[in-house]
């Protein structure tokens, strides 16, 4: 804005139009977020310091017991832990799967822009669509076992019966569903690439790997914001993948994450209270999480 | 020396897209062949392709269908108009601030995107209690709004630093308002961002389960995504019926993100990609 | 320029619809004539109790109640107790509900209790009591048993079903010989708690045949379950899975999957609900099906079953007393009746019903097992399934689901289990 030019009046009607605007503007958007979506939030923090149970009345405040409860609850902690697992492997998965694919369909073609339809079909089914097509596949006598079998493997692995392997299993389904997104965003971002940085690249004698290091990999850096916030998004939310596979199985835990762990303890155990304070550390982690990877990758951003 | 390379390109994309495509092709395939077809060959093309299956899904008695398809159309098209249209304001708006407080709207905003829905559901249906709207079709709408905002403000805020500043200036020298020259100048720029924020939450709303079920309630709440939920437990083992629901589901949106794709790339990715 | 008026009236139009606000499929009800209240009832489907079952149903209760309006709500998935917890919590309870486990609901008061003279007609009228109330019309026994191949046991030289736990191991010994996998055992996926029946089983043999009153025992805190007598019967199922004797597929296998496998003839044996039987005659598999209860070590019968199953009103329905009329009258109407017999094999608790003539050779078997184990007064409480006082804390089944998959991959001993259980209560009672 050109405030040089403003005497004083001038500016304070800039400023009730500056009102104005925040009224037509912003303010319908925060009012519908704040009161569906943060008074929730703040709502379910009040009940993390109770014992709420519905099913147990009275409640009581509890003050601090959940959240010193949870520190020392193994399960909690594993499905922590597993949802850190999840969530790298979708990112890697994703990211890496995504790029790959990426640089080969960048190209002009009939083929290729049907495979780019093709990875990105995943991307508009349900996660529970999905969870029950590869359900199929997976189970012990499904479909790749049986095939493995065929193949003269006596005894395939146990894709979702076997607990060292069954949380890989629902991280490759999660991922698998994801791919597509990042096919797309960063097949957009090779061809924001100007083609003349790649033949001066080529010229001053740099070979393929060093072309993508110095060139390409430094210009696809708003796509890898976008994919690695759309695939951490992915990772900590997951639960329906989960809950059709797996059911937190096999065994107590193994594959339980902490969307999973929160609905559980809430609506199968009845406890409100310690369910909001699960609630309430996933919370604190995914603000710190997104506050983190969105400032180192926007200064990567502004760096290149 | 050449001419294997050609080849190299096509064919190693073809073999990783069929790779990537069985098990959608698993689904395809089995919604036309009978019950016996697809325990004795899983992987076969259907031959005679049957129609039993869809015709079953089509045909129910309690018409769940086709029920779930008037809501879902209805609950998706209404809820993507307003988010569109709410969010674009708020992301330019941000997006143009450079207020301490804008970017602590920002972060807020953000963490919202994660949030899993189950998790804020029982405290939402009490706030939209009182203020009368639970069970109503404009209940679900707003939680929808609430709860989908971030994204839309986030695609739009990136996008409209794609968009020259003077632009806005020129057409407010010219004397007309914020609100006209956001709705004539900024907004149709941003169709491409636009087209992203509608496919998304179409995907995502239309895919949406929970929240229908329980804020429009038990008895109106049926979507098609219900009807795959419902449809899964009545017919368990019997795939050719379960497949034929989740084809018939997915194809209404699949059809909508293809009538939009060459738009909603640009859209997330904005001018940034240029370079 | 010119997208404005179009974005005007997608707008005004968005508003249109908004307005109208109605949502298809809302008028899904059966009225009887003249319906003056308007009641909700929460049912679920399976492949058996389909959509048009449930309609039919409806439709009859309703004939014989002037004045109701039923609005049938559906369940999105078998776990119609977790749904009714989240509609409660979302304040939209609905007024009737079949086969809720009334557990939690019962103690805070959410349910109409059933008079004595409501429960004229009921066998077993106090099947499951709440602090001596009932909550839930015991209409229908279900009850536990180990559906076999008889043409593998033959195969395998097995000519009587097993009477004592000594015989079982034999016959698995047997199958396992000649190449046939004994058991087939499901409960992979979101059907965890399909695992749970060779437990079952053995924690009737082994703790409620002794101790009938077990659980609320262990509610009183006089007994744990790292007690020898429970974690005896968890080392039974230890022990098969061990042996090789449950096949560890199964740990992946959906409930309707595990069927399949048995139906397939991917192992011999099959411990399942008494259920089964209406699917084994419907569609008959390739073999004949046989039915055993799972024995004891010394051949007395200890058979796990639960009566119930039946209807719960609201305390808050909009009329309960007609709302319990019209619940009433759905539960003993005798086509309903036979329709669910047939649907789900179900044993009938209900003074004067006699099932279907037509019912085929699965179903007889199994109520003739279940009448001699009676007779014996060898029918103890099912363990995880059980509801009324003495019944598991909100949520340890489905710990206990999980704890058996570990039971059978071998990750945890009985004793290991035992003590998980034990952590496990105490949570849930926290």
């Amino acid at each position: 804005m050109d405030l040089k030019r403003s005497p004083r009046s001038l500016r304070r009607a800039r400023s009730r139009d500056g009102l104005t605007r925040f009224a037509v503007f912003a303010a319908p958007g925060l009012l519908v977020y704040l009161a569906l979506v943060l008074v929730p939030i703040g709502i379910t923090t009040a009940y993390s310091f109770t014992n709420k149970n519905p099913f147990n009345p009275p409640t009581h405040w509890v003050g601090l017991d959940n959240l010193t409860s949870l520190v020392s609850d193994d399960e909690f902690r594993k499905a922590l832990w597993n949802t850190i697992i999840i969530t790298g492997i979708v990112t890697i998965v994703t990211n890496a799967g995504g790029l790959a694919i990426a640089m080969l369909l960048d190209r002009r073609g009939w083929l290729y822009n049907m495979l780019r339809s093709v990875f990105f079909v995943p991307v508009v089914l349900s996660a529970v669509v999905v969870s029950v097509i590869w359900q199929t596949i997976l189970v012990d006598d499904g479909l790749l076992n049986s095939k493995l079998r065929q193949l003269g493997m006596s005894d395939p692995p146990g894709w979702l019966s076997n607990p060292d392997l069954a949380l890989y299993t629902v991280s490759w389904v999660i991922a698998w569903q994801g791919i597509g997104f990042c096919v797309v965003i960063y097949l957009a971002g090779l061809q924001g690439i100007p083609q003349e940085l790649h033949e001066a690249a080529a010229i001053d004698g740099c070979g393929p790997m060093m072309r993508f290091r110095h060139v390409t990999w430094p210009m696809l850096a708003p796509a890898v914001t976008i994919n690695t916030v759309m695939s951490l998004i992915g990772g900590f939310k997951a639960y329906d993948q989960v809950q059709v596979l797996t059911n937190g199985g096999p065994g107590p835990g193994t594959t339980s994450t902490l969307a999973f762990q929160v609905v559980q303890t809430a609506f199968n155990g009845n406890h409100v209270g310690y369910a909001s304070a699960m609630a309430v550390v996933m919370l604190v982690l995914v603000a710190a999480v997104s506050v983190i990877a969105l400032g180192l990758l926007q200064k990567r951003e502004v760096s290149s | 020396m050449n001419k294997p390379r050609v080849w190299l390109r096509p064919a190693s994309a073809l073999l990783a897209g069929l790779v990537f495509f069985l098990p959608i092709y698993l689904v395809l395939v089995n919604v036309f062949k009978d019950g016996s077809a697809i325990v004795s060959n899983p992987v076969g093309v259907p031959i005679p392709p049957t129609l039993d299956n869809i015709q079953g899904v089509l045909s129910r008695p309690d018409h769940l269908f086709w029920y779930g398809l008037v809501n879902s159309t209805e609950v998706t098209a209404i809820s993507i108009i307003i988010i569109t249209v709410i969010s674009a304001m708020l992301g330019h708006f941000l997006a143009r601030s450079t207020g301490v407080l804008a970017k602590v709207a920002m972060v807020a905003l953000l963490c919202g995107l994660m949030v899993p829905p189950a998790v804020i559901l029982t405290p939402l249906t009490d706030v939209l209690r009182a203020l009368g709207l639970m069970s109503t079709v404009p209940g679900l709408i707003l939680a929808y709004v609430g709860y989908y905002m971030p994204f839309g403000v986030f695609v739009f805020a990136g996008f409209v630093k794609t968009i020259p500043r003077e632009l806005e200036e020129a057409a407010a020298i010219d004397g007309a308002g914020a609100f006209r020259v956001f709705w004539q100048v900024v907004f149709p720029l941003m169709r491409p961002a636009s087209a992203s924020v509608l496919i998304f939450l179409g995907v995502w709303i239309w895919n949406d389960f929970l929240n229908p079920l329980i804020i429009l309630g038990p008895a109106a709440g049926t979507t098609v995504t219900v009807g795959i939920y419902r449809s899964i437990g009545e017919h368990q083992a019997d795939f050719g019926s379960v497949f034929a629901f989740m084809f018939l589901a997915t194809l209404p949106i699949l059809v909508f993100y293809l009538a939009f794709q060459k738009q909603f790339v640009k859209g997330l990715t904005g001018g940034a990609t240029k370079g | 320029m010119t997208r404005n008026p179009r974005l005007l009236s997608t707008v005004a139009l968005a508003g249109a619809l908004l307005l109208a606000g109605c949502t298809a499929g809302s008028t899904d009800t059966s009225t009887s004539k003249g319906g003056k209240a308007t009641l909700t009832f929460l049912t679920f489907e399976t492949p058996n109790l389909d959509a048009k079952y449930w309609d039919a149903a409806i439709a009859r209760a309703s004939a014989k109640v002037p004045g109701v309006t039923v609005k049938k709500l559906v369940s999105p998935s078998a776990d119609r107790t977790g749904y009714a917890k989240q509609l409660d919590s979302t304040g939209q309870f609905p007024d009737i509900m079949i086969g809720l486990n009334p557990a939690g609901f019962a103690e805070a008061g959410k349910l109409a209790e059933w008079s004595d003279e409501d429960l004229e007609n009921y066998i077993d009228p106090r099947a499951n009591t709440y602090d001596g109330k009932v909550y839930q019309l015991p209409y229908a026994t279900q009850a536990t048993f180990v559906y076999y191949n008889k043409n593998d046991f033959a195969k395998a030289g097995i000519d009587t079903p097993p009477r004592t736990y000594k015989e079982l191991l034999d016959a698995s010994a047997k199958l396992k010989a000649k190449g046939i996998n004994p058991f087939v055992v499901g409960g992979g996926g979101k059907d965890s708690w399909a695992d749970m029946f060779p437990l079952i089983c053995t924690v009737a043999t082994d703790v409620y045949k002794e101790t009938p009153d077990w659980l609320a025992q262990r509610r009183a805190g006089k007994v744990k379950f790292t007690d020898p007598a429970f974690v005896a019967a968890a080392q039974k199922v230890a022990d098969l899975a061990e042996k090789g004797y449950i096949d560890r597929a199964g740990l992946s296998r959906s409930y309707a999957d595990t069927e399949q496998a048995f139906r397939d003839g991917k192992g011999a044996m099959y411990p399942m609900g008494s259920w089964f039987s209406a699917s084994a005659d419907a569609k008959k598999p390739s073999f004949e099906t046989g039915v055993f209860a799972w024995p004891t070590d010394h051949g007395s019968p200890a058979l796990p079953g639960v009566t119930g199953g039946g209807m719960t009103v609201s305390s808050k329905a909009s009329d309960v007393d007609l709302a319990k009329k019209w619940a009433k009258a759905f539960m003993e109407d005798e086509k309903n009746l036979n329709a669910a017999v047939k649907a789900d094999a179900l044993i009938i608790a209900i003074k004067g019903y006699t099932p279907p003539d037509n019912m085929g050779p699965v179903y007889e078997e199994t109520v003739a097992a279940y009448r001699r184990a009676q007779s014996a007064d060898g029918v103890v409480n099912s363990f995880s399934q059980e509801t009324g006082d003495g019944s598991l804390p909100p949520g340890l089944a489905d710990k206990a689901a999980a704890g058996v998959q570990k039971l059978l991959s071998g990750g945890m001993t009985a004793s290991e289990f035992g003590a998980y259980m034990d952590s496990q209560w105490t949570k849930a009672t926290r």
